[in-house]
């Protein structure tokens, strides 16, 4: 199979020349509550990480900004949750402004978000576990560390996803992770729903309780885009093939738009009334940036 | 005219053929088991948000009304082009019941024959009526034989002229004007009068077409009194009209009677050709008459039907036209339909 994290970590190289990748590290290791108190040694200072950390006066000698690392009282679990339904394999929303651009499959994006997440979990010496299902049948991996256990996950969310499989049901693995899960972790949901239930909420809530929950939804193409104009689209859900005079349509589309901006509004209206961080990845480029804003937020979040 | 018509297809195979063709297609073109093919196609997820769209509904409307009226028109296109195609046909078939008889009145013009002639013909002028197809012929003789009007189905002129020889027959006076004149060169010498037989073989010749096969028959007035020799004797004449087949009927006037040697030559000439004899009463009874009119037994013809056949491509043109004009139509209602969305889009 293909490797997906070389693929990860060669898109997350190119973000390093941004100097990004220290950041998401920053900005990850700034999601855990509790650190330990043994200290380590000191590194550099990037952007994320607590200013309670910074080591002020070897700061003062060193001329550079230098934090303080702490050994970690205890290793993490970054659980990732990943609703597999048939939705996942269609195509995700084009990135914004960049209309000529191909649209890439929404299980590349998840598989992409998982991978990274988890990457940087697996660097931090975290442990990563994966809940992935479907309206027919949810399944947890367990925890483990390293990137050979990260790529087996990869590799089970990639071959999970498939055009003909059972639809989506994220209410069911919601359901299944307040079943399984007994730990505390990271929950990072990876989901294409386009609007919260009241169940999903429910469930949601009482997730929070027990868990640190971010929220990672991938938006859909839009089948009115005229930039897709000359190719065929399917409805994945109904099997059916949306018809040209549908997607030729101005006023439909206009219609569309706006109706996809109100449900993501009150989605993310939702889920911080829940104080669950959500962001919308909409494409490879952006993800990491979208990782990084999601972490960004949570940390302030958590500051409240 | 035309007893029967009926309309049908020259080439019902290939009518058949191409609407079973057309049904085919469709269903080959609709498929509705069928699942749309994944190849070459992307999917798209959650697009069941659109049905939920105001836009939708319009839109889905709009396809269903302009999708069904295609489908409709490009139907009846179709039908008009199959019409067309197995080119309807209107067979018109005539059978042709000519009862073909000619009958020539043959009547002698001779003065005292003016009141028997005059009740032959008002017999007649009655069952003209109930004729059809038949040929009727006036000829009146004396010495020489005159056409009054030749053989015609033109019963409306037959009615006329035999009420016009009536009028002067029945006048009763053989010397007035009105006889003198309907007679006029029924005698070229005094001397040779009534000569029944040379009034037979002419009024025999007056049947013309020879060669069909045509019942022929004379109705013969006379009271067998010639003056003077003629060219024809009656038995003669009798044998003439064997010859060309034709059935003499005879009407003897009641004066008749007082020479039995006239009768009997009267009777012997009409029933060797077949026909009957009557002798008027004196009572003038017409009924012998009539009678010997009505049997004069038409001989129909075993004419083979006319069958006419004619193209009808005028119903084919027209629905397939029709179909044709609503397709345009669609189409162009269609273009100003998403004409007016771009507007609407721009502004």
């Amino acid at each position: 199979m293909t490797a997906h994290l070389t693929r990860i970590k060669s898109r997350l190289s190119i973000h390093a020349h941004r100097k990004v990748r220290g950041m998401l590290e920053g900005e990850y290791a700034a999601i855990h509550a509790g650190r330990g108190i043994d200290f380590n040694d000191l590194r550099e200072y990037v952007r994320g990480d607590d200013v309670k950390d910074i080591d002020w006066k070897a700061s003062a000698r060193s001329r550079q900004l230098l934090v303080k690392r702490y050994v970690a009282e205890r290793k993490h679990t970054v659980q990732l949750c990943v609703s597999t339904g048939r939705s996942m394999a269609a195509l995700a929303a084009l990135p914004e402004g960049g209309a000529a651009r191909t649209p890439v499959s929404k299980r590349e994006l998840a598989v992409f978000v998982a991978g990274v997440t988890g990457f940087l979990a697996v660097q931090h010496g975290d442990v990563v576990g994966l809940v992935h299902g479907n309206a027919e049948r949810q399944h947890v991996a367990r925890p483990g560390s390293g990137e050979l256990h990260l790529e087996r996950l990869l590799a089970t969310v990639h071959d999970a996803i498939r055009p003909d499989g059972p639809p989506g049901d994220l209410t069911a693995l919601l359901r299944h992770v307040v079943r399984t899960i007994r730990r505390r972790t990271i929950l990072v949901v990876i989901t294409d729903e386009p609007a919260v239930t009241e169940e999903q909420a429910m469930l949601l809530r009482r997730l929070t309780a027990q868990h640190e929950v971010l929220l990672l939804s991938i938006g859909d193409l839009d089948p009115t885009t005229p930039a897709l104009a000359g190719r065929r689209l399917l409805d994945v859900d109904a099997g059916a093939e949306v018809p040209a005079w549908l997607r030729r349509d101005a006023e439909l589309h206009r219609q569309l738009g706006s109706l996809v901006a109100d449900q993501a509004l009150e989605m993310r209206r939702r889920l911080e009334q829940l104080g669950i961080v959500e962001e919308q990845v909409r494409d490879l480029d952006g993800a990491v940036t979208t990782i990084y804003r999601m972490l960004e937020r949570h940390r302030h979040a958590r500051r409240r | 005219m035309w007893d029967d018509e009926s309309t049908a297809f020259r080439w019902p195979w290939l009518a058949l053929a191409l609407g079973a063709l057309v049904l085919l297609l469709l269903v080959v073109w609709l498929r509705p088991w069928r699942r749309p093919s994944t190849a070459g196609a992307a999917y798209v997820a959650h697009a069941a948000r659109l049905r939920s769209l105001p836009r939708y509904r319009t839109l889905v409307r709009r396809q269903v009304v302009l999708g069904s009226c295609l489908t409709l028109t490009s139907l009846v296109a179709c039908s008009g082009a199959v019409v067309l195609a197995g080119r309807l046909q209107q067979r018109q078939t005539m059978t042709q019941e000519d009862r073909t008889r000619d009958i020539v009145l043959c009547l002698d013009a001779s003065g005292s024959m003016a009141e028997v002639d005059a009740e032959v013909l008002r017999q007649f002028r009655t069952i003209i009526a109930g004729l059809r197809g038949e040929r009727v012929g006036l000829t009146i003789w004396s010495g020489a034989a005159i056409t009054v009007f030749p053989l015609t189905d033109d019963y409306e002129y037959v009615v006329e002229q035999l009420s016009e020889a009536e009028q002067a027959f029945a006048s009763g006076d053989v010397y007035s004007d009105e006889y003198a004149i309907y007679t006029a060169g029924t005698v070229l010498d005094w001397d040779v009068q009534s000569q029944m037989g040379d009034g037979l073989a002419s009024c025999v010749q007056r049947f013309d077409r020879g060669d069909e096969d045509r019942s022929r028959a004379i109705v013969l007035a006379s009271d067998n009194e010639p003056v003077g020799k003629g060219i024809f004797s009656v038995p003669e004449a009798a044998d003439f009209a064997r010859e060309k087949k034709v059935i003499v009927h005879g009407i003897a006037a009641p004066k008749t009677a007082e020479r039995p040697d006239a009768v009997q030559q009267f009777q012997t000439a009409v029933t060797s050709t077949g026909g009957t004899f009557s002798l008027l009463g004196a009572d003038g009874s017409s009924k012998a008459v009539i009678d010997a009119i009505a049997d004069l037994d038409a001989k129909p013809i075993e004419r083979p039907p006319l069958v006419q056949v004619l193209d009808r491509p005028q119903v084919g043109t027209v629905v397939a036209g029709i179909g044709l004009v609503g397709l345009a139509l669609l189409w162009v209602g269609q273009g100003v339909l998403v004409l007016r969305d771009r507007g609407k889009v721009r502004r």
